[in-house]
């Protein structure tokens, strides 16, 4: 299948190997694999290579690495808030992976919990935390033992502890598990649940990286941002920048659903073109069927059309550029058979459920929007319904404390405008439905 | 500025002067008089209280009070019609109803009928249908304490129940509640609303 | 760098203390930016997301409860986008409120229907089922709550946290289900609770005191203080001109005495204002009189009996002024000062304290009262469940100025029983107590909704009472009958 013309034309995605580095190799999750492929020497360069904690974050800054949970803000540059003021400082990793079509986070943690520990260490030497957590996802039993093992070696080796490899440097870490809220992801919502409240954002100002968990200045990283850490220092920034666009830079997983031959976790540069991403390396749609529509960046991104997927490459700029966003890096793909109408009653209902309902847009707004789109599938709708259900979302748009709010409205406003012919069409198979009844 | 010109002229004095035209108007009831007693017209007089004429069914008399299907009353003591009655005849007394599902009722529900302007803003502000004004309009008596019509007596009383029968049950759309949601419940934790932790 | 800073709203300079948020300087311009969680007695929530502004150069509408003043800002209230969000803001508050006005007693004073009036979408797009929720739910002795009315602003929370720190109250469940309870088997009990009827913005919480008794359109507020303690309280008294019957107290912002809040106690002050619970007309031995041959009867016994023999009882729950008038003109009539007891109910703790606002000293002027007496060059004797001084002062007539409020003399009719020992005891006040009957004299006084005065609080701010027309016209406050008093034994001399 032709596709345009990019950097990345005729390489494979398996080329492109930082934080799947360890993906085939057999018992990856132990120490010593991890030591074996460079494990822990990123930590040991900075610690007793005399590197600062301003060398470090200029040194992240350099490579451009941006967020990973989705709204891609610089690392090095949030890493830099942080006052520089004497006292406790925490470092939280936001485990809580709760987009939905999003599973990379723990692919990480498959392959090696280390990685996200070293990450983390880093950070925290960068920031001057001395206690960091990794707030985990209730439900995800197995990366709850696998962090909880990893962080448990770490200690034994002596990566972990009151004087790191010697140096003086205090450490120390804790898996905290949260309970399955997806506002727990939002940075201040998890601050909220790990300070033992209600998973409810938390108004800013102040922000997080001023006062945060417990009052204290607080950083929350994303784990896939974390693990590419280490690699950073152990090869240089300009090794990383290599990878990807000029603003979007390094690799990034994406995560594919739906009806795709090839379905899994793919580690590509970013700047990757999405519609070879499907064509090639997933193998397409399962028995040939025509694509309608992507969802490129979880259940909180606005969708794409088929056409508009066309020539878009994966990257922050390419997807904002198109009004949707890159982040956590879900495609999801929707074949022709499936109705429009029913994906934004699925997401609608998802987003309802998962409202925290402090703010009044957000927590009547979800709910109404569900009610409506429910009434569609019901044959209870009326002509206008596209439209109105788009307004609705509108208003909620930029009105909250969090992004929930927006993160429920982008898909409620552009699959009812993309598909509005779509909406206008099973409504009329109902009416007639229900008149060949009556 | 407009003005009436009042003629001295005694020949239009004669034709539209006050005897003349009186004259006209006793000639006028003479013939209709004549044309009656002779049954060449039938008479408009109806003949109370043998007879009793049939007012519009719109007609504005004595108020009653609206039942609901299972003969509760219908009103919620909501003071709305009390707040516009413009001869304030109306007298309230609100109480906590012992049925879960309406929550205010009127323990007393006054009205002072010799105050009444008949006016009908009642009705006009009631949000639940409940006090209507009826076909009633002979309302005389005797004893001075008949002149409060009192919630039993807007409820039940014959004359009503003769002349609107089925009527005084209203059937505006009950607002009934959820079975779900009991308010008789002392604590929401109680009730499992699906989506507690 | 200047404490102050200065911006702009609606083109309007405003000059405020640097830290102060958008809404501190528009409440200071007097501009109006519809609000529902925040309140300025509580900590910000910035949870209704109704108090939308625009501010030059943020590309979002902001919220100006939270948004902090900066110099030069130019804050916009009223462009189409803003009345827009405020528009939706309200409607999302509504679409699932019950909208059971005409039986909720909030109605009249809800925000929701004062704020839908103002900036209300007033064609609502809702058609589906409103969420349904628990209503009248018994949640304490003073309140009722119905969930389904509630906007979750989060107000009783943050009341529940912050000011009486009782935490009784929490959201719970998530989204569209959220709903405001108390926690598992409590129950709200304390001395501030009828304050969660108040910050309530809409009716969710009811007060059980007022529940289904008037409509508030039908009540008249008059400023005054609260006589339930020494704090004394600034408050709104709420009463029925029509019937002249009073209903209920609520606070009145004043940052030197109460901040924003009143105790529970003080709620109930309403009680003893109406005529149910008042002596009508004096009482002679028990036959009712003229205030005019009650007082000669004073004024005749004031004068067959010595100086030396006349003593006075008062309880600290009259205005200054009253006790002025009632020393000098028994200094004028006895040609000396007569002996003076202060009568303190023997439970009295005076000096507790209970850290928000109620005091153990339940009596309105108790610094007033000394003030005068000591300029008046009177030293009181204290009866404090001992009443053995008054006993062998052996006084022929005693003029005994009752308490008003009776909830803070709970020992009372032990006290009247002594007094009624007393030969000729005249006894000021208005109590129903069967201890009383046998007084010599009984005269009905004015209460502090109906006069005119002066009450000074524990900590020396002396405010202003401000008379509504009287519930029985012929009763005259003492200050009143005393001058009269005054009148009558000059003209008789």
């Amino acid at each position: 299948m032709p596709v345009m013309n990019s950097p990345y034309n005729g390489r494979q995605p398996s080329e492109f190997r930082i934080l799947t580095e360890l993906e085939g190799v057999p018992n990856s999750r132990s120490l010593e694999v991890y030591k074996k492929h460079g494990g822990y020497a990123a930590l040991e360069k900075i610690l007793k290579g005399g590197m600062s904690p301003d060398d470090v974050i200029n040194l992240v800054k350099a490579s451009g690495l941006r967020g990973r949970g989705g709204a891609g803000f610089p690392t090095g540059m949030k890493w830099g808030f942080v006052p520089k003021a004497p006292g406790e400082k925490y470092l939280i990793t936001n485990f809580d992976e709760g987009e939905p079509g999003t599973y990379k986070d723990r692919y990480i943690a498959e392959l090696n919990a280390h990685m996200l520990i070293e990450g983390k260490l880093i950070g925290a030497y960068a920031i001057g935390a001395s206690k960091s957590y990794i707030y985990l996802r209730g439900e995800f039993y197995d990366e709850i033992a696998w962090c909880e093992q990893a962080i448990k070696e770490a200690y034994d080796a002596g990566y972990l502890g009151d004087n790191i490899m010697g140096t003086g440097f205090k450490h120390h870490m804790d898996v905290y598990i949260g309970a399955g809220a997806y506002i727990c992801g939002e940075e201040t919502g998890l601050i909220s649940s790990l300070e033992g409240k209600k998973g409810q954002p938390k108004l800013k100002p102040p922000f997080p990286a001023v006062k945060g968990y417990l009052g204290r200045p607080t950083i929350v990283n994303n784990v896939e941002t974390l693990a590419a850490v280490p690699w950073i220092i152990r090869n240089g920034a300009e090794a990383y920048k290599k990878f990807g666009t000029e603003k979007s830079a390094g690799t990034k997983l994406f995560n594919i659903s739906g009806p795709v031959v090839r379905p899994g976790c793919y580690e590509l540069p970013l700047g990757y073109p999405l519609k070879r991403f499907i064509y090639e390396d997933c193998g397409g749609l399962i028995g040939g069927k025509k694509l309608k529509a992507v969802i490129p960046g979880g259940a909180s991104a606005p969708v794409l059309t088929a056409a508009e997927i066309e020539n878009i490459t994966m990257d922050y700029e390419a997807f904002a550029g198109a009004g949707t966003m890159l982040g956590s890096g879900a495609v999801i793909v929707i074949p022709e058979d499936v109705s429009m109408v029913h994906v934004l009653e699925n997401l609608m209902h998802f987003f309802k459920d998962e409202s925290c309902g402090q703010c009044t847009p957000c927590r009547e707004g979800t709910g109404w929007l569900l009610k409506m789109s429910r009434d569609i599938v019901n044959g209870d709708g009326s002509p206008g319904d596209a439209e109105k259900i788009a307004d609705v979302a509108g208003k909620m748009m930029g009105r909250t404390i969090c992004t929930f709010s927006d993160a429920a409205a982008g898909p409620a406003r552009s699959i009812p405008q993309k598909f509005a012919h779509e909406f206008l069409e099973f409504y009329k198979s109902k009416q007639n439905a229900a008149q060949a009844h009556g | 500025m407009a003005y009436v010109n009042v003629s001295r002229d005694p020949a239009r004095n004669l034709k539209n002067g006050y005897l003349a035209t009186s004259l006209v108007g006793m000639g006028t009831t003479l013939v209709t008089f004549a044309k009656q007693v002779f049954g060449l017209e039938e008479s408009n007089t109806v003949q109370w209280p043998e007879v009793e004429y049939q007012y519009s069914e719109r007609f504005k008399g004595a108020h009653f009070l609206t039942k609901r299907p299972d003969g509760r009353v219908r009103c919620t003591a909501c003071f709305l019609c009390a707040t516009n009655c413009p001869a304030q005849c109306i007298t309230i007394v609100a109480g906590e109803s012992p049925d879960k599902g309406v929550e205010k009722y009127p323990v007393r529900f006054e009205i002072d009928i010799l105050r009444c302007v008949f006016c009908g803003y009642c009705e006009e502000a009631c949000p639940v249908d409940a006090i209507r004004m009826g076909p009633e309009y002979s309302m005389a008596g005797l004893a001075e304490r008949k002149w409060v019509y009192t919630k039993d007596y807007l409820l039940e009383r014959d004359a009503v129940k003769r002349k609107v029968g089925e009527k005084q049950v209203s059937k505006k759309d009950e607002n009934t509640k959820h079975d779900s949601v009991d308010s008789s419940l002392p604590n929401i934790h109680a009730q499992g609303s699906g989506h507690g932790h | 760098m200047s404490n102050q800073v200065t911006l702009s709203i609606n083109n309007q300079s405003i000059t405020v203390p640097a830290g102060s948020t958008i809404m501190e300087a528009a409440q200071k311009l007097g501009v109006s930016v519809p609000h529902f969680c925040w309140h300025p007695g509580l900590s910000i929530a910035g949870v209704c997301r109704f108090c939308m502004v625009k501010v030059e150069g943020m590309p979002k509408l902001q919220i100006a409860c939270n948004t902090p003043a900066t110099e030069g800002m130019k804050v916009d209230t009223v462009s189409s986008d803003v009345k827009d969000a405020h528009k939706w803001a309200l409607e999302f508050h509504l679409i699932n409120h019950p909208l059971d006005c005409p039986i909720c007693d909030q109605a009249g004073e809800c925000e929701l229907q004062n704020y839908y009036m103002k900036v209300g979408k007033y064609q609502s797009q809702m058609e589906d089922e409103k969420v349904l929720k628990p209503k009248a739910l018994d949640v304490g002795d003073t309140l009722v709550l119905d969930t389904e009315r509630c906007i979750l602003c989060s107000r009783c929370v943050r009341f529940e946290d912050e000011v009486t720190k009782t935490s009784t109250l929490g959201i719970f469940n998530r989204g569209d289900q959220a709903t405001i309870g108390t926690y598992q088997d409590r129950k709200i009990k304390h001395n501030y609770s009828y304050n969660l009827a108040d910050i309530c913005p809409v009716g969710a919480f009811t007060a059980k005191d007022f529940r289904f008794k008037c409509r508030v359109w039908f009540l008249k507020e008059s400023k005054t203080v609260c006589p339930g303690c020494s704090t004394g309280c600034n408050v709104n008294l709420f009463q029925n001109s029509n019937q002249r019957e009073y209903y209920r107290l609520k606070p009145r912002h004043n940052a030197d005495v109460n901040g924003h809040w009143m105790c529970d106690v003080g709620r109930t002050m309403y009680e003893h204002l109406n005529a149910s619970a008042r002596l009508p007309a004096p009482l002679l031995n028990g036959e009712t009189v003229s205030a005019q041959a009650a007082l000669q009867a004073v004024t005749d016994a004031l004068k067959s009996v010595s100086a030396d023999k006349v003593a006075v009882v008062f309880t600290a729950q009259f205005t200054s002024e009253e006790y002025k008038t009632t020393l000098a003109t028994l200094k004028t009539l006895l040609k000396t000062a007569p002996k003076v007891f202060v009568w303190r109910d023997e439970s009295e703790k005076a000096e507790d304290f209970d850290g928000i606002l109620f005091r153990g000293d339940r009596n309105p002027n108790t610094r007033g009262m000394m003030d005068v007496l000591k300029e008046q060059g009177v030293t009181p004797v204290m009866l404090k469940g001992d009443f053995s001084a008054l006993a062998s002062a052996s006084a022929e007539l005693t003029l005994i100025f009752g308490p008003e409020v009776e909830a803070g003399y709970p020992n009372l009719a032990k006290a009247l029983a002594r007094f009624v020992e007393l030969k000729k005891a005249v006894y000021f006040g208005n109590t129903l107590s069967e201890s009383a009957k046998k007084m010599w004299l009984r005269m009905p006084v004015k209460v502090f909704a109906e006069k005119n005065g002066t009450f000074v609080n524990f900590n020396g701010v002396a405010q202003k009472l401000k008379a509504n027309p009287p519930v029985f016209v012929a009763v005259k406050g003492v200050d009143e009958y005393f001058s009269d008093l005054g009148k009558m034994a000059q003209a008789t001399l």
